[in-house]
């Protein structure tokens, strides 16, 4: 065990930069996710089979490959099947996004399914119609009951966008790759790269306990 | 003596009710319910006491028969094809309280009650709250105006939902089993709301378990068993001495009473 650590050759201005743009992964697939999520649940939901089944085709590509798989697929198939390409960025960003939605909108179903028959018995007794009561009632309910799995499911994106990495992405896992290969020092800049992937998401996992609690607090 | 003669506020026909194919809930049920009477609907469970109040309120498809109200027809079925029909605005002055609370739990309480008013009437939100105000006041709830229901307690909850019925001016209100759910000692709070009411001459239906408060507030009494009306008729005679052997039955074994 002679191994002497020196983290002063792992430069942080890569990996800033690295960083900078996991986040923007993150975030741009986040707004995909979250937004398109909520109609293509509807779509899952739909009594009207041609709408439904590819709905559920879509989503369960999604939730029964692997995200690598997923990511490899866009980079290689994709542009070679439809002859788009996007630019690397773009087809990152895309290729999370839409497993996000996939996930997304299973959390959304769920929550809006979970609903209780009974808020809506209220809500025809008060008169109002079925579009007020999906306005008024199970939108609201359902999206706040969504809240702490969309923040896992965002996280779960976060730690996921290091796959783009192999499709020379040039994200934070990207720049540590380059970095350890430069430096001759992999374990450094891979605890490093490790510690800063948990202190985005230790956060955020603290925030859904935190939620989870408070919502069984409110249900009780 | 003179000759009062009323036309019934709600007419019930032959009402037929069935979950899936075999279970018959309600088999031909006909009720005629005067401008204010308080009619308790007492039975045992799986008898159709809920199911009619669920009916009534549309919230139920039926199988056959028909129900007016104020001498206009708003729920109906043809046995051919099975659909109900249902006018929703005759259905509108129609309140119901459930046996769970049914409080939106996103919405604070005077958002629970003007909810209604705003989107189906059009009612402007300064007026509904106004009236929200003191309909909350007068129920004693005026200091949980902005309250969440979490916040409350299964009393108060009841309470608020009796509320967010009156908001909308109901001409009958449906109660199923509103106290079931309440602790004991909540009880009385839930109930002396529904008295008040009660003389005001809000026409009601009611199905409780309340021994007490079904004597208390019923202007008549329905027993309801096997899907139809066993013993009808004043208060006194269905709880005090009823004269059906099933309605005495009933009663010595739920309400632990020896004729």
């Amino acid at each position: 065990m002679g191994y002497s650590f020196d983290f002063r050759s792992v430069s942080f201005g890569p990996l800033w930069e690295g960083l900078i743009v996991t986040l923007q992964l993150t975030v741009a697939a986040n707004i995909i996710g979250v937004v398109l999520g909520f109609p293509l649940a509807l779509l899952i939901m739909s009594r009207f089979a041609p709408i439904r089944l590819p709905a559920m085709l879509f989503v369960e590509f999604f939730r029964c490959t692997p995200a690598i798989v997923q990511i490899v697929w866009f980079f290689y198939c994709v542009p070679m099947l439809f002859n788009v390409f996007l630019g690397s960025m773009t087809m990152g960003i895309l290729a999370l996004g839409l497993n996000l939605m996939a996930f997304n909108a299973e959390a959304y179903r769920a929550a809006i399914q979970a609903v209780p028959r009974e808020q809506l018995d209220a809500g025809i007794a008060l008169g109002l119609n079925p579009l007020q009561r999906t306005l008024y009632i199970v939108l609201p309910t359902a999206v706040r009951a969504s809240i702490p799995v969309l923040l896992t499911n965002g996280i779960g994106i976060f730690q996921q966008s290091a796959l783009v990495a192999i499709v020379a992405v040039q994200d934070l896992m990207y720049q540590a790759k380059t970095l350890a290969t430069e430096t001759y020092r992999p374990i450094e800049t891979f605890t490093i790269v490790a510690l800063v992937y948990f202190a985005v998401s230790f956060p955020v996992s603290q925030i859904v306990g935190y939620l989870e609690r408070r919502r069984q607090l409110m249900m009780s | 003596m003179t000759m009062s003669f009323s036309a019934p506020l709600v007419k019930i026909k032959s009402l037929h009710k069935s979950y899936g194919p075999h279970i018959q809930v309600l088999k031909g049920l006909d009720i005629e319910m005067k401008p204010g009477e308080r009619v308790v609907v007492i039975g045992p469970s799986g008898g159709g006491k809920s199911t009619l109040l669920r009916v009534m309120m549309g919230l139920e498809k039926i199988d056959s028969g028909s129900i007016s109200f104020a001498g206009k027809p708003y729920i109906s079925s043809e046995a051919a094809d099975k659909k109900t029909v249902i006018d929703t605005e005759v259905r509108r002055s129609i309140g119901m309280v459930f046996q769970h609370y049914t409080l939106f739990p996103h919405l604070n309480v005077i958002q629970n009650l003007i909810l209604a008013p705003c989107k189906v009437r059009g009612e402007n939100k300064a007026s509904a709250t106004k009236r929200a105000q003191a309909l909350l006041e007068r129920f004693g709830l005026g200091a949980k105006a902005s309250a969440y229901p979490a916040q409350l307690s299964g009393g108060q909850k009841q309470r608020v939902a009796i509320a967010r019925a009156l908001m909308l001016d109901p001409k009958l209100m449906l109660f199923d089993e509103v106290t079931s759910a309440l602790d004991p000692e909540l009880v009385a709070e839930v109930e002396q709301v529904i008295l008040q009411l009660a003389a005001q001459d809000m026409p009601m239906m009611i199905v409780t378990h309340d021994m007490w408060f079904a004597k208390n507030i019923a202007s008549r009494v329905i027993f309801c068993a096997g899907g139809v009306v066993v013993e009808d008729g004043p208060p006194e005679q269905v709880l005090g001495s009823p004269k059906e052997e099933r309605t005495r039955d009933f009663i010595e074994r739920v309400f632990h009473i020896r004729h």
